[in-house]
């Protein structure tokens, strides 16, 4: 377990963990999301994610889709809803994004690179 | 022989070997977007799918045919008519926005996107009957 004690999604073609690493934490998407609703599994992992990293105080969160096979415009939705929590926060409670993306997966580099502009300096892309 | 309840029918072609692996993963994105909700918001059993390439033009096109209600037909002329217009990116971001407060479990993103990442013509067509076919068309 991590250390915000957050359970990880293993749902058919879905795994979804929240790893701790040396800088901090990253949430690992692993898989293939092309379910009519991920949000149902989504949401409620992104909401607690986002609660940890508010009450932690901690900087950043590594978003890593390299793993990830297929997002589905149902799973892009969930995404950018957790992305636009951050438009909501005050400044010292701010993170960010940092979203780790496979340059040999084509919807990869033409999807993920829009969500940087949905809150201003909110998500980088490595 | 009569269809059963639930079926996929596949049809297969000549090999494409003259498209790039980037454009047919985009052709696959789209229609995969495509028939998730035909299938989501049909009224049947009854989705057709046909991607075409034209080797001579390099056009490779995918349309995808459902039947709707008379509500879901309006909904998505009404969608249609919103994300064609503008800048495809500035139409995505915005879309992606009202995705992230809707409640009823729809995110509309599936057009806009298919729009925005692989540049294609969408067109749209509604029969009096409310048939509904979307073709992309990527040059």
């Amino acid at each position: 377990m991590n250390k915000l004690n957050i359970a990880p999604i293993n749902q058919g073609k879905i795994q979804v963990d929240l790893l701790d690493n040396a800088d901090g934490l990253t949430v690992k998407l692993v898989g293939d999301i092309d379910m009519e609703d991920p949000s149902l599994l989504l949401d409620p992992f992104f909401e607690k994610v986002h609660q940890g990293m508010v009450a932690g105080k901690i900087p950043f969160v590594v978003a890593d889709f390299q793993g990830l096979t297929f997002l589905n415009s149902s799973g892009i939705k969930a995404v950018a809803k957790w992305i636009m929590k951050l438009a909501m926060l005050p400044p010292d409670q701010k993170y960010q994004i940092r979203i780790a993306h496979n340059k040999a997966i084509t919807w990869q580099v033409t999807s993920l690179p829009t969500l940087t502009f949905l809150v201003p300096g909110a998500v980088k892309i490595q | 022989m009569a269809k059963p309840d639930g079926y996929i029918e596949i049809r297969f072609g000549p090999r494409w070997k003259y498209i790039s692996p980037a454009r047919a993963d985009a052709i696959a994105m789209a229609t995969s977007e495509l028939l998730e909700n035909a299938v989501k918001y049909g009224a049947s059993e009854d989705t057709h799918c046909i991607v075409q390439a034209f080797p001579d033009t390099g056009v490779i096109q995918a349309s995808v045919t459902n039947q709707a209600t008379e509500k879901n037909a309006a909904d998505i002329r009404a969608l249609y008519n919103k994300i064609m217009t503008g800048d495809p990116l500035e139409a995505y971001i915005t879309q992606m926005r009202e995705a992230a407060t809707r409640t009823d479990g729809k995110s509309q993103l599936g057009l806009v996107r298919i729009r925005y990442e692989t540049g294609a013509d969408i067109q749209l067509d509604i029969t009096p009957t409310h048939q509904v076919t979307i073709t992309i068309i990527v040059k």
